[in-house]
């Protein structure tokens, strides 16, 4: 069997993703650091070709639907295992049946890549309300999230749209990666905090009055851990400034 | 000024007044534009405090001192408790700064009566023009109306404001007259009609004129106590249906009375009355979005609602000549109706059978919560509940999957608990 193998980037997983479509037989798509060679598998390297990555766009939205792509584009970013081989199989089925593939929501291969699309759309919801600025002695606003999933790319639109006059920084500390949003600008980077960064002199009062806020909004009557840790998963609170985070 | 320890001791005293008030929604605006903070048409949940409840606000009261002496309020004027009041700077200034680390969606203001009505309203306008002039604040703003101020400032609010909401708090006239001296049914329903009228007449000259001013843009609400009078739930999902229909009203909340002082006119009660609450949430739900009428739920014979079941199963139970369903024809009304199905779950039915015959194995797949829909339901003419179906048998077979741990639990897997409870928690939607 053939594996395509691509580098970690969207880009080239579409390229890969095209390079399968073009097969009749079996074939995987993997991600070059995480495959093992195994005997009776071929790996061959996708690479990453821009014009092949735009065609596999226009597969989606013009064959599939605005919401092919939609999803297709949050599945991937689930960073799922085997998201890869359901997105395979999700295209071939979009090649097969169009557009009214994705009215086929029983079916597996539809309800996985929906299934993933929406943990992901999921998950930056929440985090739409889990980003946690503080603020820099140079008034840069900060904030270190650790999702499960690849996020970052679906926050910042929100984040411009409302802190678009702050110069402000979303740092995905598990990938390693963050979106900096300066004068107006914003770019995605590589970015590993050389040390603790120094706070605004104002910075631990504004975070007292929030925490004292926050404790004394809870009804004492209505107690319930339960439908908390529901609404707030453990794994998330250690960025969160009113769980000491 | 954010200098003094004393900021933090005021906070700490308006919160704890404020938190009764069970709104916390953020949805219904998208106001955005220069400056700082839009808000999310749907809704932004923050965090979750230690009962579960959503924060989405910086909710205070500009002052906890109170002219009024309502028995089931805690800040009544011959409630001993401190008093502390913000001033509109402080007020404007503490929300952006909770705001620019997104700690908060936006402002819930609220006030006990400081001096008069009128001396009440300007002041919290005046923090809430701060916020919007001086910070070129788009967040999201939920202020309360104080009945009894003049008309041409209830006017205004609705011009800071997204949302604007007078609580009705008792559901009768008669426990308000009893338990709220001062207030009557008709000093709270006058503004709430005249924020009507005027977020209606907004409406209506927005269509024509694309830049007139939006008023409200997120609608009224308004809170009922449930359990500190003897209102019937009938009577209180009449009062939320009038409510919803004559004045368009977005949200009605249910808040569990929770006795904060002893009162020999408020009745003893050892625990709030959550399940009650939770049931007409749901209850609500039902006529918000899935077609029901108040006199379908609720009749003079019945009129508080059973508590070991959700609304929706009851009526179901009583109406069982109009199933099962046959879910490949059934219309979305139709399928709404179904226990064990949502708005979701119900939509994609709709959408799924167009691309072929459903059979019984994927309603699950699609979302229903089969225990609770099997009984209700055929999928290509084949039915997996039990032979002969009566109210009887099926409240025995829906009973055996009752949680041991609590009532709460009794559903706790079920669609409608998850929509309605979680949202209704949550304050969205």
């Amino acid at each position: 069997m053939r594996t395509y193998l691509y580098d970690g980037t969207f880009e080239s997983f579409l390229t890969a993703l095209s390079l399968a479509l073009e097969r009749d037989e079996d074939c995987a798509i993997a991600r070059e650091a995480g495959a093992e060679a195994g005997l009776f598998s071929e790996f061959v390297n996708a690479g990453n070709d821009p014009a092949r990555a735009a065609a596999m766009r226009d597969f989606f939205e013009e064959l599939g639907s605005a919401e092919s792509w939609h999803h297709a584009r949050c599945a991937f970013l689930s960073e799922a295992s085997g998201a890869e081989d359901a997105l395979l199989a999700y295209a071939r089925l979009i090649k097969e049946k169009g557009r009214g593939a994705d009215d086929m929501l029983a079916d597996d291969r539809v309800k996985r890549v929906h299934g993933l699309s929406a943990s992901v759309g999921g998950e930056a919801h929440m985090f739409k309300g889990f980003v946690r600025f503080k603020e820099l002695a140079d008034k840069t606003l900060y904030a270190r999230i650790e999702p499960d999933h690849n996020i970052l790319p679906l926050l910042t639109g929100h984040f411009k749209g409302r802190l678009g006059e702050f110069n402000w920084v979303i740092h995905d500390a598990r990938r390693g990666r963050a979106a900096l949003h300066f004068k107006g600008r914003l770019v995605y980077a590589p970015l590993t905090p050389a040390g603790a960064p120094e706070f605004d002199g104002k910075e631990d009062r504004v975070q007292a009055l929030w925490r004292h806020f926050f404790k004394t909004a809870a009804i004492k009557e209505r107690t319930n851990p339960k439908l908390q840790r529901q609404n707030v998963p453990l794994k998330y609170r250690k960025n969160l400034t009113e769980f000491g985070g | 000024m954010l200098d003094t320890m004393d900021l933090q001791r005021k906070l700490e005293i308006l919160a704890d007044s404020a938190k009764y008030d069970a709104s916390c929604a953020s949805s219904g605006s998208n106001r955005a534009g220069r400056g700082t903070g839009a808000a999310h048409q749907s809704g932004v949940c923050h965090s979750w405090t230690a009962d579960g409840r959503c924060v989405s606000l910086l909710k205070i009261l500009m002052t906890n001192e109170c002219v009024y002496d309502c028995a089931y309020c805690v800040n009544r004027r011959s409630n001993d408790t401190p008093k502390a009041i913000l001033t509109p700077d402080e007020i404007a200034g503490l929300a952006f700064e909770f705001y620019k680390r997104n700690y908060i969606e936006g402002l819930f203001l609220s006030s006990g009566i400081v001096v008069s009505p009128d001396r009440t309203m300007e002041l919290m306008l005046e923090a809430v023009r701060k916020l919007r002039e001086n910070y070129h604040f788009n967040g999201y703003v939920h202020m309360k109306v104080i009945p009894g101020a003049d008309q041409r400032l209830i006017d205004q609010a609705g011009l800071w404001a997204d949302r604007v909401s007078v609580n009705i708090e008792l559901p009768s006239d008669k426990s308000l007259r009893l338990l709220a001296p001062g207030k009557t049914k008709d000093t709270v329903l006058r503004p709430m009609n005249r924020l009507a009228q005027q977020i209606a007449a907004h409406k209506d000259e927005r269509r024509t004129i694309k830049s007139s001013p939006a008023y409200a843009p997120a609608g009224q609400s308004t809170q009922l106590i449930i359990g500190a009078t003897p209102e019937t739930d009938r009577e209180i999902i009449k009062l939320s249906e009038a409510l919803y229909g004559k004045m368009a009203l977005r949200r009605v909340y249910y808040s569990a009375f929770i006795p904060v002082m002893k009162d020999n006119r408020l009745p003893a009660l050892r625990e709030p009355p959550l399940l009650r609450e939770h049931r007409l949430y749901q209850a609500d739900w039902l006529l918000r979005f899935y077609g029901f009428t108040a006199d379908e739920l609720l009749d003079a014979a019945h009129p508080q609602l059973d508590l070991s079941f959700d609304p929706k199963t009851v009526w179901a139970l009583n109406n069982l000549d109009k199933f099962p369903l046959e879910v490949n024809k059934a219309s979305y009304e139709q399928l709404l109706r179904v226990p064990g199905m949502g708005v979701t779950s119900a939509k994609r039915i709709v959408r799924a059978r167009r691309a072929g015959a459903l059979k019984l194995d994927d309603l699950k797949k699609l979302g229903v919560v089969m225990k609770r829909a099997v009984y209700f339901v055929t999928a290509g003419g084949r039915y997996g509940g039990i032979k002969k179906e009566t109210e009887a048998a099926i409240k025995i077979k829906l009973l055996e999957h009752k949680n041991p741990n609590g009532q709460l639990d009794l559903f706790g897997q079920g669609e409608l608990v998850r929509e309605g409870l979680e949202a209704t928690v949550t304050g969205q939607l």
